[in-house]
């Protein structure tokens, strides 16, 4: 018995207990409401650091608790699954803050709050599962949720965009069932492998280890919204800003993107995916979806559809990263859940304080924004060049090492396809800044609040500096020996390859 | 001469004085210290490219983006005394250009990013780092062109971004492509392994667009009359003066020259710099704004630069006297363009007197423009002539030929911009104060003394005097100037819209633009039957679904029934946990 044992599960216990007593809390209890929120998510991210050095210096930390005979629940920090938690923790106490500024004086706010925690706990769950039946446990378990914070408002809108998204994610949890029980009667094995678990299989079962591929992406695809299966992604971005920039940058989306690598890594096995010819059709479907989702975004007029049309966009670079197939090109995906974290949650804290200090949601209104917010519009624009993947931004040394790794594994199509997207996205989000720098301001906002001398209240505009910061912090010292890039580069010496 | 830790701190410090000034410029606190700093945003720079010894040496930083390498070689050195040197001019010059302190906070913002940019990319030794110097120069010197916020600033502004970002993204596969040739980065490294690279060609063609356009050659250079015409004087001058060379030293650079002959490539850019060289002239010639005029002599100029670098391809065995040679001219470019664009800033005056000075003072760059005896553009000329005889068979007839008609005409082109900002003529620009004027006088000084910046191993090829031989141009330009001028032909001159071919391809590409509009027109009609239909077919679906989802109107009862789920699967693990033990 050791406390290594333990802390994984304690780290989920940091946001769940908060989240279950906060459920029980009256409405108007705000302070013991933020200091338990607060505290969560500090202690949260004290373990995560704790961790990240044990686990650096080769420490194990794992709880196993049996679920049924035969299969455990595994809860286990390996260099893959601390930087999901990492970035879940660090994101996790930034959208706190933000969004307690966010819904100031609104109704619901213990029942939102609550699920917010629930919701950063099954993440968590999701990201240090070690095995495929925890996955699914927490999978599941973060898309119930997920569901009351998208529906948060009660809108006819906002309740289609629900029923909508409980549509498609129980179809995927459907099939990722479907998919793991199919695979549990050919191998009576789900734990996550370095390497994967399936090449001693016979070759007889081949045909039916593609098709349980296919589900698992079919499954996975729709929370990592790989077109076809994106419906659900533009609609619910009505829900409240922090619950969408937590949903695009974090949970459900990433969530979708990590089992992806976790089935491609650590089920199938890179080498024994190739193997199958499965990964090849995966590149092209990422690259499609790269493509495609940056038109569409091209034509949307709402901020918040745009952006949520680009987050489309920028998760396939992660799958298209894990499709590629080769070491390097594995490090740019690995590490772009990261970095697109960082970035596309900046896009969205800054458009939710437009639309919260302004009342803009549509880019039309944006003219000469600049000038009323220069903080908010700065760190929007370094989101801005981070999507483009301008140097020194993040998205930078996403899309070289992508473009490095294509190269190796001998894709060179993959490096016009990134092409391509910088282009298209350069076309729909300069258009913006143009807007935002250099148009004249109206002289009226649509529907402005007055925070005094601040642009907006400092609990809506630290967060957004604070990722804006970080995300060109992690391409300017990406070389350096604790950037996001050398933990990519870590996992994919130690689990990939 | 100079310890090297120290010069690796001034160089840093260079780049990064102008991004702290730019972020001190948002805080409201010490804003007034601030503005008193903004025309020295460039002087740590000045005194790195004055002090620091160049070397081939470079100083690693590891952990910055991808392990950047900094440092100045010989060549980058010129390149960055002639940044430092205009950058400080047109810094000092636009304080007192924006009396208004809030318009001159914006400018500043801009123009130091552009300034940082700029320097960043001159001492990086390695492509990331170069990389994202030119890409923070180009996206901030759109905030200098669409500056003045009129009709004709937002269509340069969007001519110009369009073309920065195709030429970022070219640049960007070039990278790669380089990078892969070899695992290091610095340049160094990637020139070498380019020689015998499988993707050689692909590298050169990239960099040679994604530059080229930087560069103005034609064909890409629709961006440059626009952008440079429409931008706030000071901006003009830096434009013209040093962003231009930066595709320049990016060629110079990353591209393979001198380790190996690259005929066919060599031929290309000597073809296209020469039609350059003549095609500025002929369109600049049409010209009425001043402005428009110099941007349309820097299409000429940096089509003699190209058309050199294109000889350094054919002769790689003499790449070490040509690589000096096309530093020195970038050099005498710059100067020159930035004294003349600085100086039309200030022919506001409508006193003829005071008028006369600023002319006179405009006499002396367009001189050394024009090649005239021991100006830094006679040693420049020198220099391209004694290249051309490195160069082989059919270009070393040529070449003297187009070299000659080049300096005629831009001998021609400078005695119209002479005449047209002579001081009868309407005042242009501001007026000037002394704020204006000494920066100007400053550099006209720099014009002077600029040839005694070149290298002494040139020195003695550049400077053979041949009196007849460097005169001859200007005398014909004159004569043929006169003769214009007494029959009165300049009024029947048309000017060519700026922009020339773009102009042109705008008109020819409109009806295929509406049309593709219809076309996709048609294509949203057919999404929106399918989806009418895909509607109608889900419908029943939806209720058998809706039927299950009915939980949906007792929303509050879901925090409760997760919180009772939780608590289950909490209890039975913890029971399971206890039995396990």
């Amino acid at each position: 018995m050791n406390w290594n044992d333990w802390l994984p599960l304690l780290l989920i216990a940091c946001s769940l207990v908060p989240g279950l007593i906060i459920f029980g809390l009256a409405e108007q209890r705000v302070r013991l409401r933020t200091t338990l929120n607060l505290s969560g998510s500090v202690i949260n991210l004290l373990l995560v650091a704790w961790m990240l050095w044990g686990v650096y210096h080769g420490q194990h930390f794992e709880t196993r608790l049996p679920l049924l005979p035969g299969l455990d629940l595994v809860l286990r920090a390996g260099p893959l699954s601390l930087l999901f938690v990492t970035l879940s923790a660090v994101l996790w106490l930034l959208t706190t803050i933000y969004a307690i500024g966010y819904l100031e004086g609104s109704p619901h706010r213990s029942r939102f709050f609550g699920f917010f925690s629930l919701c950063v706990s099954a993440t968590i769950g999701v990201a240090m599962s070690g095995n495929l039946i925890t996955f699914l446990l927490f999978y599941e378990l973060l898309t119930l949720a997920t569901y009351p914070l998208i529906v948060h408002r009660g809108t006819e809108v906002a309740r289609h965009a629900g029923k909508i998204y409980l549509r498609y994610t129980l179809i995927g949890g459907g099939l990722l069932m479907f998919a793991t029980v199919w695979l549990y009667t050919l191998t009576g094995s789900l734990e996550f492998t370095p390497q994967g678990f399936l090449h001693a299989l016979g070759d007889e079962h081949r045909p039916a280890l593609v098709m349980i591929f296919i589900l698992f992406i079919a499954g996975f695809g729709v929370k990592a919204a790989l077109i076809p299966l994106h419906g659900w992604l533009p609609l619910a971005m009505i829900a409240p800003a922090p619950v969408s920039a937590l949903l695009h940058a974090v949970a459900v989306v990433k969530a979708g993107a990590f089992g992806i690598v976790r089935v491609v890594y650590d089920v199938f096995g890179i080498n024994f995916a190739t193997d199958l010819g499965v990964t090849a059709p995966l590149a092209w479907l990422a690259a499609f979806t790269i493509l495609y989702a940056s038109m569409r975004a091209l034509y949307q007029d709402d901020l918040k559809r745009r952006l949520a049309f680009s987050t489309i966009s920028q998760v396939s670079y992660i799958t298209l990263g894990i499709a590629i197939a080769g070491p390097i090109a594995a490090i740019g995906g690995v590490v772009h859940l990261v970095h697109q974290g960082l970035m596309k949650i900046t896009l969205f804290f800054c458009a939710g304080n437009l639309a919260e200090t302004l009342g803009i949601h549509k880019i039309s209104e944006m003219d000469g924004v600049g000038q009323r917010m220069p903080w908010t519009m700065a760190a929007f624009t370094i989101g801005v060049f981070g999507m483009i993947g301008a140097p020194p931004t993040a998205g930078f040394i996403t899309k070289w090492y992508l473009g490095m790794g294509a190269l190796e594994a001998g894709q060179s199509w993959v490096i016009w396809v990134l092409a391509g997207s910088s282009l298209l996205n350069a076309a729909y989000f300069l258009p913006i800044l143009h807007r935002v720098w250099f148009r004249k301001p109206p002289k009226h906002w649509p529907e402005e609040h007055d925070f005094g001398r601040q642009e907006t209240s400092w609990m809506l505009l630290l967060p957004p500096i604070i990722t804006a910061f970080l995300a060109l912090g992690a391409g300017l010292v990406a070389a350096a020996a604790f950037s996001p890039l050398a933990w990519a580069k870590l996992i994919a010496e130690r689990e990939f390859y | 001469m100079m310890n090297s830790n120290f010069s690796v701190e001034l160089l840093l410090l260079g780049v990064i004085w102008p991004l702290l000034l730019t972020l001190m410029l948002t805080f409201r606190k010490g804003r007034t210290l601030t503005q008193h700093l903004l025309p020295w945003a460039a002087l740590p720079a000045l005194l790195a490219s004055l002090l620091v010894t160049p070397s081939d040496v470079h100083w690693d930083f590891s952990g910055v983006l991808l392990g950047s390498a900094l440092g100045l070689d010989a060549t980058g050195q010129v390149f960055l005394l002639l940044s430092t040197l205009l950058w400080t001019v047109a810094g000092v010059y636009a304080y007192a250009y924006f009396p208004q302190s809030a318009q001159r906070s914006r400018f500043y913002a801009f123009f130091m990013l552009a300034m940082a940019g700029n320097f960043a990319l001159i001492v990086a030794q390695d492509l990331p780092s170069f990389y994202f110097g030119f890409t923070l120069m180009s996206f901030a010197a759109y905030g200098l062109v669409v500056f003045k916020g009129d009709v004709v600033a937002l269509r340069a502004g969007r001519v110009y971004i369009v073309l920065v970002v195709v030429g970022e993204l070219m640049l960007f596969v070039a990278l790669l492509l380089a990078v892969q040739a070899t695992d290091a980065t610095t340049f160094n490294a990637v020139r070498i392994a380019l020689v015998d690279a499988d993707n050689r060609d692909w590298v050169i063609f990239l960099a040679f667009v994604g530059f080229g356009i930087k560069v103005g050659v034609i064909g890409l250079h629709v961006w440059l009359p626009l952008a440079h015409s429409v931008a706030p004087t000071p901006a003009s001058a830096v434009l013209s003066g040093v962003m231009l060379k930066a595709g320049v030293l990016g060629w110079l650079r990353l591209l393979p020259i001198g380790g190996i002959a690259l005929p066919e490539w060599g031929s290309v850019m000597i073809v296209l710099g020469g039609i350059s060289a003549i095609y500025g002239v002929v369109i600049g010639l049409t010209q009425r704004n001043p402005k428009t005029l110099l941007a349309y002599s820097s299409i000429s100029q940096m089509g003699i630069i190209t058309l050199f670098v294109g000889v350094g391809m054919l002769a790689p065995q003499a790449w070490s006297i040509i690589l000096p040679s096309i530093a020195f001219y970038a050099l005498h470019h710059g100067l020159s363009k930035g004294a003349l664009f600085l100086g039309v800033g200030i022919l506001g005056d409508s006193r003829r007197r005071q008028r006369r000075w600023v002319w006179f003072g405009l006499c002396l760059p367009a001189l050394a423009l024009a090649a005239a005896p021991w100006t830094s553009g006679m040693f420049a000329k020198n220099l391209v002539n004694s290249a051309t005889l490195y160069a082989s068979a059919p270009w070393s007839a040529f070449l003297p030929v187009l070299l000659s008609t080049s300096a005629v005409a831009t001998a021609l082109l400078m005695a119209r911009f002479l005449y047209l900002t002579r001081p009868a003529a309407k005042p242009f620009g501001l007026v000037p104060v002394t704020g204006l004027v000494w920066p100007w006088v400053v550099l006209l000084l720099a014009v002077l003394l600029a040839p005694w910046w070149l290298e002494s191993s040139l020195a003695e090829q550049a400077g053979k005097l041949q009196m007849i031989k460097s005169l001859w141009p200007i005398l014909l330009a004159l004569l043929v100037t006169v003769m214009v001028l007494k029959m009165n032909l300049f009024h029947s001159l048309i000017p060519v819209p700026a922009g020339d071919i773009l102009v042109l391809v705008e008109r020819c590409f409109k009806p295929l633009y509406s049309m593709a509009r219809k076309e996709l027109g048609i294509l949203y009609f057919c999404r929106q039957i399918l989806q009418r239909y895909a509607f109608l077919m889900s419908r029943r679906v939806q209720n058998v679904m809706a039927s299950i989802l009915t939980s949906e109107k007792t929303f509050t009862l879901w925090s409760r029934a997760i919180y009772f789920v939780v608590t289950i699967v909490l209890g039975i693990s913890a029971m399971a946990f206890l039995v396990g033990f």
